[in-house]
């Protein structure tokens, strides 16, 4: 009893080793804005707040960077930034030195003119989901500036979020996709002529056989999504997609659909995890964006504020189930896991798959590096189960490793390239 | 008051490894303590109550005090033989706890106070001035109503009563005891390790309780999470909840 005391008392009483600032970013120039900040709000209530400090990064609609304890609470959203006034508008200062701290930087008015404040931090980790974000953008402009991150690394994230090169990249590594149709958006003025569309379908797919699935070509959560029965109905879906995004993807219509979802990480001693697999539970025929947040259907959306059963978590879905047959799960593992090898992936990614449920023919849709949620309930539900809590620190862990790998690679001296000799 | 036997209602989570009492906050039942007692599910067996008079275990007798509480659990607690628990308390959960690890040290290994209650808050003098003449206007509607068969008493809660106070029903008495007890004798009474826990936005049961108790108890870890008050503190915080309880099991554990 008396050592317990001791400890207790020393661990309240000594400093504790420094805490490691954790920089989460949410919102973003994107579609998928509002489930963006329900994700980055999650990761932060799940730091362990033995090892980490949170620090929230919201980029709003106009993509103005904010910070301030505000942003903690659903209910400031959608945000009033004259609202709040711990609310801080920064930027991350892209200069920082290789040897110093990341830093955010805001401006204010002082006594002596403009007044500068340094907010620093450790690590910043990408919790906003589509372009600008899960897109490869973000982490590029991190990696440019040698910030530790987490996550996908630049190459990663733009390759999975490309959907056209994705499918071709998994084509190449013996995954199963379905075949598909590019298109990019006409010109302006140009009209979609039905005649060159029938023309391109066969081309793709051999024959002309509807429906089809049209989908925006960078876009995930079932934005912009849509179903073509016939084409008028192809051209009225592509009119519709272009608006999201320039590039779109047509997809035969898997029959008998059936939709399963695993997460996928590396452990860190360097093997591949997969988690629990999911079966979305479908309302319609076609998951929309509609049904897939705002499940309640109820004015004003989702529960705020009610915690972390929300967002992607609150989705109605049936865990490790009980149609899927031991080879199809072990394809499904399979493919999830090459696919994250292939691509050289890293943080929790969740990897989708189509099934026609008659047939119980699979194929890999579509890749997400910073899935709503960060998955967690997949793997909270995984055959050897990690908390979300455990995720999160997993997670950051990884990106420091990850980004102190690359900074090994920045010094001209090593390879020899030095024009400028320092003169003494 | 004498010890009583309700016919408790629990649901269990997990079978194997150290015992773990969840009792929940006043007007709510165990399912409150459920979202954070299942991420404990592989570290030990739980026994989530329904407090007597909440949900679906039955009331003590009117005007039982947390010391009834405590000892009714007890007596529940027995039957499982010797062996001690941890105890993890929300709000009245926490007096409740406090009473336990006073009362019945035997039983206790260790408590968690989430947003515990139980210590007097420091008021302003205007806010102490208020509510001594609110009192003295509630005694009066009630001297009133009996000498004059008034209904100033009604009118009078209806304006001033807290929502709980209004919805307490038979547990009126309790609440009214509850509400007005103070825990420093109990609080300085417990020698088991105890880890406390509070919303740095919680009004209901602020930091400051939860430092007074650090003080009074002599194996005490304080720590306030910031941006959860009395209520999302077990949800949304619940992940902040588990990290600060798994680290104080572990140096449990380690003794």
């Amino acid at each position: 009893m008396c050592r317990l005391g001791a400890v207790l008392v020393s661990r309240g009483g000594a400093p504790v080793a420094q805490k490691k600032v954790i920089a989460v970013i949410f919102g973003g120039r994107s579609v998928e804005h509002d489930v963006s900040v329900l994700t980055g709000l999650q990761f932060l209530e799940a730091l362990d707040p033995g090892r980490y400090d949170g620090l929230p990064i919201y980029v709003d609609p106009l993509g103005q960077w904010w910070t301030g304890e505000a942003l903690l609470r659903r209910s400031h959203y959608p945000l009033k930034s004259a609202a709040h006034k711990d609310l801080r508008q920064v930027m991350l200062d892209l200069a920082t030195p290789a040897n110093g701290q990341p830093q955010l930087v805001s401006f204010s008015k002082g006594l002596m003119g403009e007044k500068r404040t340094v907010i620093p931090f450790d690590l910043m980790v990408p919790a906003i989901h589509g372009s600008n974000g899960e897109d490869g953008s973000l982490q590029g402009m991190l990696e440019f500036a040698d910030i530790p991150f987490a996550g996908c690394r630049s190459l990663g994230a733009a390759a999975t979020m490309d959907k056209v090169f994705a499918k071709s990249a998994a084509r190449t590594g013996g995954i199963k996709v379905l075949p598909e149709l590019a298109l990019d958006r006409p010109a302006k003025g140009i009209f979609l002529d039905p005649a060159t569309l029938e023309g391109q379908l066969k081309e793709a797919f051999g024959t002309l056989k509807f429906p089809y699935i049209v989908k925006p070509c960078n876009l995930g959560s079932s934005v912009g999504v849509g179903k073509a029965d016939d084409m008028d109905g192809l051209v009225a879906a592509l009119m519709s997609a272009f608006r999201l995004d320039s590039r779109v993807i047509v997809e035969p219509f898997v029959a008998n659909l059936t939709e399963y979802n695993i997460a996928v990480r590396r452990s860190s001693a360097g093997a591949i995890l997969t988690s629990a697999i999911e079966r979305p539970l479908r309302k319609a025929e076609l998951l929309d964006f509609k049904n897939k947040y705002l499940a309640g259907g109820e004015p004003g959306g989702p529960k705020l504020d009610s915690g972390p059963s929300e967002g992607m978590a609150s989705l109605n879905r049936e865990l490790n189930p009980s149609d899927l047959s031991d080879a199809q799960e072990t394809f499904v593992r399979n493919s999830a896991s090459r696919m994250f090898d292939l691509l050289s992936l890293a943080g929790s990614v969740r990897v989708d798959f189509l099934s026609n449920s008659e047939t119980g023919e699979l194929w890999l849709n579509e890749v997400n590096t910073i899935p709503g949620s960060f998955a967690y309930f997949l793997w909270e539900a995984a055959a050897e189960p990690t908390s979300f809590l455990e995720l999160t620190s997993a997670i950051i862990d990884e990106g420091f490793r990850l980004s102190a790998e690359r900074l090994g690679s920045t010094d001209s001296g090593l390879g020899g390239a030095t024009i400028f000799k320092a003169k003494d | 008051m004498t010890a009583q036997h309700p016919k408790w209602h629990y649901e269990q989570v997990g079978s194997d490894g150290p015992s773990f009492v969840w009792l929940h906050g006043w007007g709510q039942d165990g399912a409150s303590m459920s979202r954070l007692a299942d991420l404990f599910k592989a570290e030990g067996q739980h026994r989530i109550y329904d407090q007597p008079g909440f949900g679906k275990t039955d009331r003590l007798l009117d005007g039982a005090g947390t010391e009834d509480y405590a000892d009714a659990l007890a007596l529940e607690l027995e039957k499982l033989g010797p062996q001690q628990h941890i105890f993890v308390g929300h709000s009245f959960g926490g007096r409740v706890s406090v009473q336990m690890a006073a009362r019945h040290p035997g039983l206790v290994k260790a408590i968690i106070l989430i947003g515990g209650a139980g210590l007097q808050r420091r008021r302003s003098l205007a806010f102490r001035l208020r509510a001594l003449m609110l009192k003295t206007l509630g005694r009066l509607a009630r001297l009133s109503d009996k000498l004059f068969g008034t209904s100033f008493r009604d009118a009078y809660v209806a304006r001033y009563g807290s929502a709980d106070y209004k919805s307490a029903g038979a547990l009126r008495p309790t609440f009214v005891k509850v509400v007005n007890e103070n825990l420093v004798r109990e609080a300085k009474a417990v020698r088991c390790p105890a880890l406390l826990i509070y919303g740095s936005d919680d009004t209901e049961a602020p930091p400051e309780i939860g430092r007074k108790y650090e003080q009074l108890m002599p194996i005490a870890r304080f720590t306030e999470v910031k941006g959860f008050n009395h209520w999302d503190i077990l949800t949304r915080g619940a992940y902040q909840c588990q990290a600060l309880i798994k680290s104080f099991l572990k140096d449990l554990r380690d003794d």
